[in-house]
């Protein structure tokens, strides 16, 4: 047993089943208009600093927005003197490493620690208004809208964060409700016949 | 269903939240059993408004202070000048 | 079949005859159209009985044929009841009367008419009591006789589910005022959700003349236009709570059964319209009284004759207009009495197929089969009850209006007043722009609301109660003479008198009886009908299923990383909280000898874990913790114990210092969630100053226990980069590694378990690939999982405490045992204050060590312990057989007086009888002075 180890999202990935950046991950394709992906693999860094202190200002995101840097990390201002980090598989250390020296920072690595799921589709708001109470209406949560809330009674961090002309949004819970959130979203997409897509 | 204005999250539904109660002043030291137990376990309750803490659990996590009239549930953020 | 009472095309009818079907009524098959409701078809081929009442099972016909008949509840397939007048017939549908048997028609039940005088209301406080040793069979007794369907749990789950919503304007009721509304709001720039209780829009215009329907088509057509308006038919708003957040149960859609709306409206726009009323007479539930509107309904939109020969009872244009329709109909009207000019009905006599006489006021009597009345109107305002108005009463108009009403809530139609259909939808316009204006915070705010001019109010007459006594509440069977009879037993509140005699308890909730009941109450009392008042109405103002309020099961689970390992050893799954967790796999007692003898590894994952980062972290574990952390050194674990304000055992755990800076804080698993929020009460309220960030990491990391005497040796296989020799690595010391492969892993020595062990935290993705290794790699070491059973037992062996389990809501830490680590010379902690002042006292219960003398005995847990037979002085808190030590051993509560080692006590096992147990010198039964763990 002398292989590398292999990192498992809580999520048991919709066959067939591949290996990728050290993950078991789900390599299924998927055309459908309302779509699921498990993307638990992403790096995720867990930020917290003195709102208005040197960190918040290079960030430069809000709390409530979400954002891309320089490096192609997204940046979520997930809650006061708090900042998510989603970068890809790898591209977490350097972006902890890049922060600047500030007197009070806690960098904690929450790669392990939140599954990440992401629903794309012009259905996606009809899905989550089934289980999430926030108003998605554009003038309300527009794209690079960024909360935390209950989603089907789960704590969940939620950004809009479109992709490819597509409204989409990202989803993250602490991993040990993973499968339930994922279970859950199904559940409320079967409506719009939602289908599940690999990460790869 | 009560809308409880988050001061960092906007008017969110209660059910969100933990209420923490109505806000008492914590004693300092040298306070005798009586009026420690009187923070402990006594609470004016009265009909009208009400200075009360909140926690946003499934929000920013922050706790937060507001004035609840007991008697309607309207809602409102504390005075600005007690945010002192 | 045939259907005699069926009508040629009616203008305004919502039928399409081009889709005839049949379905069944009571195993007999009956013709339908599209658009039939149960009730219309079979008034089509004749029927006019539909159900039994509730109490003395009199045979009952359509009232209202609305939604609100009370009449009409039936049984549909396995759905019991289905509200007959409002449910669409449907192809095959099988269809059967509730509360009668055997049959509708010859209902033995109908015997408590013989003795209806001893079943007046309120018969059951003053029956049905003693002797107490029958009661089940007296409710067997009145089960048979009680009414509702039949429930079959044979039949396959449906699909509720719900949504939310966030309309700026929320309209309730779809006539012509609600319509209007919902298009004025709309065209002000307000997204609208009109939600209307029936098949279709349009309220009264339905069944109204050429000019109604006209108008009618035009505000459809308006509607169908708008996107911004969203229509929801045959929905319901059922209930309206704290700042307008509004309940609607959704029931027109194809593949749920009912969906549930929790909308957050900014303006609630309450057009609900009016309700007809009843007369009250001897003789007005027989099969053939009908109010005006359900006459005109069946006529003019389900091509329906109600009957052959009828007298109409009219004080009001609507009256009017049915005569005319009966005509048209070609019912024989034989008399029209006009309430205006002083005519009345005395009484209607009738047998089982209904109606047969009417005894006018002027002594005229009638023969004939239908009497239609239209007596006056009910503004249903319960929505607006819900908004804390209390509706005032109008003499002139003989009805409630709403009367005070928050900034949020508006009305319009005819809740709110009368005049010509213009004059309605002006008002319902003005309102709509004005519920938009106040939804899109229009100049001023709320402070400047302005509500749309009045509305003119009719006068009509004020007819309640005849002359003389009839039903007032055909739901539960209440007469006006039940409602005069409890005023003179003394409940002479309105309040009163509808718990006691259940009057507008069933299910219309008032909406046909609740005027009626206060007409009557008033009369009785003699005071007036607006100081009498109503009773308070409490959503939902509709009954609602079960179904809709549950909606799709929303309980998280959480799953350890190793969980697809646990089920596929077949591990009995324990649910703990909202995890899952494995309690054993198959052999727990075994499971307890290899970890003694060899060494076993167990998922703790779920234990409460925190990052704690900053300067200030010795000083938040000091205020938090009864002992010190000053000087923990970096390398170091301590065990540590938090009371609440009141001393009061809230937690326990270890702590690590990891680093100059950092911190690894651990909670017990069901307090996770608590110490995550008391740690940030702290740091945010009482201490904000401090310099500590504290960061949940019990997900992220899979915790694994490695315990046993050859733990060391297993260890070694897996673990690079960390020197496992005792004097590198002594017990209560935490290092950090790489575990085959995986960077970042802590591993700590502590011992719950009693033996040596280290307890591993892995980054949670890799936790199954350690997981599987160590079973690997440990094969010849013996090494096997062991669950929670298990871990449960080895540390009882060795009397560790568990919170929650060995303490109480009331054990603070003296009586835990504690002593030793309470540091009460410490600056301040939590519960300092009142453990000083339990230290000076005496009279507290004590955590001891127990065992049975009887070592083959385990007492249940929570056995009480007793003295001179029936003084409780402790009780068992953990108990378990010891496959160590080969019997029984406990941890209890006793007495001060009972707590010295040695002393013999009594435990009292459930139902059983009583064992002497003996009290131990110290917790732990096996190894105490542990030995073992710090080898």
């Amino acid at each position: 047993m002398a292989e590398s180890p292999v990192a498992r999202s809580p999520i048991a990935p919709a066959p067939p089943v591949a290996l990728a950046h050290g993950w078991e991950v789900s390599a299924r394709r998927s055309t459908a208009a309302l779509r699921i992906t498990d993307c638990t693999p992403l790096d995720k860094l867990l930020v917290r600093a003195l709102a208005g202190g040197v960190v918040a200002g290079a960030f430069g995101v809000p709390f409530g927005r979400a954002a891309r840097d320089m490096r192609d990390v997204l940046v979520v201002g997930s809650g006061p003197g708090e900042w998510t980090l989603l970068a890809r598989p790898g591209a977490g250390a350097a972006a902890a490493a890049a922060l600047p020296d500030d007197d009070l920072t806690s960098v904690v690595d929450l790669t392990s620690g939140r599954a990440l799921i992401r629903i794309s589709g012009a259905h996606t708001a009809a899905l989550l208004a089934k289980v999430c109470a926030i108003d998605l209406a554009e003038d309300v949560t527009p794209d690079g809208a960024a909360f935390r809330t209950s989603v089907a009674k789960l704590v969940t961090d939620v950004v809009r964060h479109d992709h490819d002309g597509e409204r989409s949004y990202l989803l993250h819970c602490e991993r040990s409700y993973g499968q339930y959130l994922f279970d859950a979203l199904l559940d409320a997409g079967a409506e719009y016949a939602i289908d599940v897509e690999g990460f790869v | 269903m009560i809308l409880v204005p988050c001061p960092h999250c906007g008017a969110r539904n209660a059910s969100e939240f933990r209420c923490v109660g109505e806000q008492r002043a914590r004693p300092g030291d040298g306070t005798g059993p009586e009026p420690w137990r009187s923070y402990l376990y006594l609470r004016s309750n009265p009909a009208g408004w009400v200075t009360e803490g909140w926690y946003h659990r499934a929000g920013c996590r922050r706790y937060l202070t507001v004035e609840r009239d007991t008697l309607t549930n309207e809602v409102r953020p504390l005075p600005a000048e007690d945010l002192a | 079949m045939s259907a005699p009472y069926r009508l040629g095309p009616q203008p305004g009818e919502v039928l399409d005859r081009s889709r005839a079907f049949s379905f069944t009524w009571n195993g007999r098959r009956y013709p339908a159209y599209e658009g039939d409701t149960i009730v219309s078809a079979l008034a089509a081929s004749g029927e006019r009985v539909f159900s039994r009442s509730f109490k003395y099972h009199r045979p009952r016909g359509v009232l209202s044929a609305s939604y609100h008949d009370p009449n009409c509840t039936v049984q549909v397939g396995d759905e019991p009841n289905v509200r007959a007048a409002h449910r669409r017939a449907a192809p095959g549908m099988d269809v059967r009367a509730q509360n009668a048997w055997p049959s509708l028609r010859y209902d033995v039940k109908s015997a408590n008419q013989i003795v209806g005088r001893f079943l007046s209301a309120g018969f059951y406080y003053k029956t049905f009591i003693k002797p107490q040793r029958l009661w089940p069979l007296y409710d067997r007794i009145l089960n048979r006789f009680s009414a509702g369907g039949v429930l079959t749990h044979a039949e396959p789950h449906e699909y509720y589910d719900k949504r939310y919503a966030h309309p700026d304007v929320l309209v309730a009721g779809g006539g012509p005022a609600g319509i209007s509304g919902a298009l004025a709001a709309a065209e002000s720039g307000a997204s609208v959700l009109l939600v209307e209780e029936e098949h279709e829009l349009g309220g009264h215009l339905r069944w109204g003349d050429q000019a109604e329907r006209a108008a009618l088509a035009e505000l459809r057509a308006a509607l169908a236009a708008n996107p911004a308006i969203e229509v929801l038919t045959d929905s319901a708003v059922t209930g309206r709570y704290d700042g307008n957040w509004v309940a609607v149960v959704q029931r027109n859609l194809p593949q749920v059964t009912e969906r549930l709306i929790k909308a957050r409206a900014k303006t609630l726009v309450v057009a609900a319209g009016l309700i007809e009323r009843p007369y009250v007479f001897e003789g007005n539930d027989l099969p053939g009284v009908l109010l005006s509107t359900a006459a005109r309904r069946l006529i003019n939109t389900h091509a329906v004759r109600p009957g052959d020969r009828a007298v109409v009872l009219t004080a009001n244009p609507e009256g009017d207009a049915a005569a005319a329709d009966l005509e048209c109909a070609g019912v024989d009207v034989a008399r029209v009495v006009d309430a205006r000019r002083g005519g009345d009905v005395v009484r209607v006599l009738g047998g089982r197929a209904g109606v047969r006489q009417v005894e006018c006021g002027d002594g005229w009597k009638v023969a004939c089969d239908l009497l239609v009345t239209a007596v006056g109107w009910t503004a249903p305002t319960a929505l607006l009850n819900m908004a804390g108005d209390r509706p005032a009463y109008s003499e002139a108009a003989a009805r409630f209006f709403p009367s005070k009403l928050p900034d949020d809530v508006l009305v319009t139609g005819g809740i709110a007043g009368d005049g010509t259909l213009d004059e309605l939808i002006d008002h319902a316009r003005a309102t709509g722009r004005e519920a938009a204006r106040r939804a899109l915070g229009g100049g001023g705010g709320w402070g400047t609301t302005m509500a749309p001019p009045a509305l003119p109010v009719a006068e009509h007459p004020a007819l309640f109660r005849g002359r003389t006594h009839g039903f007032v509440d055909f739901s539960e069977d209440v007469t006006s003479k039940d409602l005069a009879a409890a005023v003179h037993e003394g409940y002479d509140s309105i309040e009163l008198v509808k718990r006691y005699t259940t009057a507008t308890m069933g299910p219309s909730q008032g909406k046909l009886e609740t005027v009626n009941t206060v007409a009557v109450v008033a009369e009785a009392t003699g005071h007036s009908i607006g100081d009498t008042g109503t009773t308070v109405w409490r959503p939902p103002y509709v009954p609602v299923t079960l179904g809709a309020l549950a909606g799709r099961s929303f309980e998280p689970v959480r799953y350890s990383p190793l969980q697809p390992w646990h089920e596929r050893a077949g591990a009995k799954p324990l649910v703990a909280g909202a995890w899952i967790r494995p309690d054993h796999y198959g052999d727990s007692a075994g499971e307890v000898r290899n970890v003694r003898t060899n060494v076993g590894i167990i998922d703790v994952t779920p234990l409460g874990k925190f990052d704690l980062r900053g300067p200030d972290v010795p000083q938040l574990l000091n205020q938090l913790y009864v002992n010190k952390w000053s000087k923990l050194d970096v390398g170091s674990v301590r065990y540590g114990v938090m009371c609440a304000e009141d001393g009061v055992v809230l937690d326990d755990g270890v702590v690590g210092r990891l680093a100059a800076d950092r911190y690894l804080l651990t909670s017990t698993s069901s307090g996770a969630g608590t110490i995550e929020e008391w740690i940030e009460s702290w740091l945010q309220i009482e201490r904000p100053d401090w310099r500590v960030y504290a960061t949940p990491v019990t997900d992220a990391y899979a915790s694994i226990n490695v315990a046993g005497p050859r733990s060391r040796e297993l260890l070694a296989r897996v673990a690079d980069g960390v020197d496992l020799a005792p004097e590198a690595f002594g017990y209560m010391r935490v290092r950090s590694g790489r575990i085959v492969g995986v960077d970042g892993c802590f591993l700590w020595r502590i011992g719950f378990t009693g033996e040596r062990s280290y307890e591993l935290h892995v980054p949670a993705a890799y936790g199954l690939h350690v997981w599987e290794a160590l079973l690997d790699r440990g094969a010849d070491l013996g090494v096997a999982p062991f669950g929670i059973e298990a871990q449960r037992i080895l540390r009882l062996e060795k009397g560790h405490l568990i919170v929650g389990q060995d303490t109480d809501g009331l054990t603070q830490a003296y009586g835990a045992g504690l002593d030793w680590l309470v540091k009460l010379d410490k600056e301040d902690f939590v519960g300092r204050r009142e453990l000083a002042w339990q230290r000076g006292r005496d009279d507290y219960f004590r955590l001891v060590g127990l065992q049975p003398v009887d070592g083959s005995v385990v007492p249940a847990e929570a056995s009480q312990i007793v003295e001179g037979g029936n003084t409780i002085v402790g009780r068992i808190t953990s108990s378990r057989m010891s496959p160590t030590l080969g019997r029984s051993v406990c941890l209890g509560f006793v007495a001060p007086h009972l707590a010295a080692p040695g002393t013999t006590v009594s435990v009292q096992l459930p139902g059983g009888p009583l064992i002497p147990a003996t009290v131990m010198a110290q917790h732990a039964h096996f190894d105490p002075e542990g030995v073992r763990q710090r080898g």
